[in-house]
């Protein structure tokens, strides 16, 4: 057991580091001397010089990068152009919020995915199987921004049932709280799981299928267990791990969708920070900003092998 | 319910059976049976309306650009899709966008496919290779791709050009997933080990056994990766990272969030999005029936 959480973990490092790698000596090959970037308008060559010596571009790149690594492993990722702030202090007053959001999102599909998926695999055939296969596949056709105007227009602004951007009411307090943050989450919530939800339910219906023609089943139904009792007792026990597996590989795609949705809201995450840092062509934020979702991502997913390991007896024992 | 041939075979097998036949004669049957149902047919007009909109829509429809007297005006006969907040006409934006999605799309995939096709039978035909194509496939799967895209693109500054390439660029590990575990399905069947007996070099095995038997899927990718592309393209594009000399419809959607409008210009943000999701279900619908059409056991699903 030491040794899977291990191998993951070393396997989690490799990732991240050849994430940071392959930014790192990307960013520095294509075309352009950042300092130029900095400031629009005229700039001496003596201000030049001293901006490169401030940031390291003067030195070898394999220095710079060594320079680079170092500084990284100390949680530092540089100056914001725009903010003179560090980046690492600006990202992580960012991040709850994006985790917060893509955390519900990431829940939220699951426990209505895996009802959703087996429901449909044993209907198959009928409506609701029909009806999930076409979600499934009009899914990969959503654009997150489309559904997340649609909701904010319909629900926001035409109905007035929920706020329009924001994360939370800063006026609110204790339990208020609560129900403000909840509220302003739904809206957003809801674009990234309508568009997460049809492909992964889908997925598992078809997991499903093949579980529903396995010996144990059969003979769980020759032993005079209800097709019911077989299906949510049985069948289900052993589609939740791979559910979750499932889950787990879609975590970059869906840290992707909050950026977007988190745009369309004004939430104030990761993904609007980006968004604004597009704006202000503040690189040095948005590479901080890739990395440290990348690192993210990796941890949820080694959290979520561990876990999956935690429940699988097959690996525990 | 459609009329399957008893004898269709997958399509991977006939092509290592028949290697000489220029047209096999299973590719008139495939194209019927694709057609047989109604979203088949249905999905490839789609496509085809877009290819025309895209090569042809804008010698019909003036460039948009400038200031217009008539702002913000819903959908009417002179303005089918409204205009924007500058006086615009939004559906002159969407077929000018209509080139710049479809190019993107096209384009991008081509590159994905390349790339991911070469190391995907690079990873099935060397034991030793696929180790590392397995890897480094997976790692780029399991990381956040968009804001990686972002911050190269925004880089790179950002063109239809860029957009392309970075697309391109970052979309092929799919495809490699995909061509990988079916092309391991190939070489271990006994043709390719009698190829081998005969004295065939690797090189000549993967470019002219298991290639032509995974060529269906390619096309599969094709229709898929640029799919995608799409939606990324829109992303991008609504993030700020568009061709600013260019039409895209990530572009028409940007521009109304940022003007304030999308509540009140509802036109300026639905038919863009609509857009984007005809093109991108279609192409979706067209890949998986495709893949339907060449099996004959999934009729019945």
């Amino acid at each position: 057991m030491a040794e899977f959480i291990a191998r993951r973990a070393m396997r989690a490092i490799l990732t991240i580091w050849i994430a940071v790698t392959v930014t790192f000596f990307l960013l520095r090959l294509l075309p352009g001397d950042p300092t130029l970037l900095v400031v629009e308008g005229d700039m001496t060559p003596e201000m030049q010089q001293a901006l490169r010596e401030q940031y390291g571009l003067d030195k070898p790149m394999m220095t710079q990068y060594w320079l680079y690594l170092s500084e990284l492993v100390r949680g530092n990722l540089g100056t914001s152009f725009r903010q003179l702030q560090p980046v690492t202090d600006i990202i992580v007053s960012r991040l709850p919020w994006t985790a917060l959001l893509a955390g519900s999102a990431f829940v939220l599909t699951i426990l209505l995915g895996i009802p959703l998926g087996v429901y449909a695999a044993a209907h198959r055939g009928k409506r609701v199987d029909r009806v999930v296969q076409m979600f499934g596949i009009t899914g990969h056709a959503l654009f997150v921004p489309s559904i997340g105007i649609l909701l904010l227009v319909v629900a926001g602004s035409w109905l007035g049932w929920f706020p329009i951007g924001g994360a939370i009411d800063p006026d609110t307090r204790g339990l208020d709280a609560y129900i403000s943050l909840f509220h302003h989450l739904a809206l957003p919530l809801l674009s990234l799981v309508v568009v997460q939800l049809g492909p992964y339910a889908l997925t598992l219906r078809t997991n499903m299928l093949e579980v529903l023609g396995e010996d144990y089943i059969k003979s769980a139904r020759g032993r005079g267990l209800s097709p019911q009792r077989t299906l949510w007792r049985h069948a289900l026990r052993n589609a939740f791990l791979p559910a979750l597996t499932l889950m787990g590989l879609q975590l970059g795609t869906l840290v992707g969708g909050a950026v977007l949705t988190e745009t369309v809201f004004a939430y104030p995450g990761v993904g609007r920070l980006i968004y604004e840092a597009v704006g202000q062509l503040d690189y040095p934020l948005l590479q901080g900003a890739f990395i440290m979702l990348a690192v993210t991502v990796v941890v949820a997913n080694l959290i979520t092998d561990v876990v999956s390991m935690l429940l699988n007896p097959r690996i525990r024992a | 319910m459609s009329a399957t041939p008893p004898d269709a075979r997958p399509a991977g097998a006939v092509a290592a059976d028949e290697p000489t036949a220029s047209v096999p004669p299973s590719a008139m049957r495939s194209l019927r049976r694709f057609l047989s149902k109604p979203s088949g047919a249905l999905s490839i007009s789609m496509l085809l309306l877009f290819l025309m909109t895209g090569l042809f829509g804008p010698l019909f429809v003036d460039r948009p650009g400038g200031l217009g007297a008539e702002i913000l005006r819903p959908p009417s006969l002179a303005h089918w899709f409204g205009t924007d907040d500058l006086g615009q006409d939004v559906f002159a934006q969407v077929v000018w966008g209509t080139r710049v999605s479809l190019t993107v799309a096209v384009a991008a995939s081509a590159i994905a496919i390349v790339i991911g096709t070469a190391l995907g039978l690079l990873g099935a035909y060397s034991r030793r290779a696929d180790a590392w194509v397995t890897t480094v496939t997976d790692l780029m799967l399991s990381l956040p791709l968009l804001p990686l895209m972002i911050m190269v693109t925004a880089l790179a500054g950002p063109s239809v050009t860029t957009l392309t390439f970075v697309i391109g660029l970052f979309s092929w590990p799919e495809v490699t997933r995909l061509i990988r575990s079916n092309g391991l399905v190939v070489v271990s069947m006994p043709y390719i080990d009698g190829a081998r007996a005969l004295g065939a070099t690797g090189w000549r095995i993967v470019t002219r056994e298991v290639l032509p038997a995974v060529v269906p899927l390619i096309v599969v990718s094709v229709l898929l990766t640029a799919a995608r592309a799409v939606i990324s393209e829109a992303g991008l594009s609504f993030l700020g990272l568009g061709d600013p000399d260019s039409w895209s419809w990530g572009r028409i959607i940007l521009n109304a969030q940022r003007s304030g409008v999308i509540s009140t210009a509802w036109w300026q943000t639905l038919f863009p999005s609509l857009a984007i999701l005809l093109l991108v279900l279609s192409a979706t619908v067209a890949g998986v029936r495709f893949n339907d059409s060449r099996d004959p056991r999934l009729k019945d699903r």
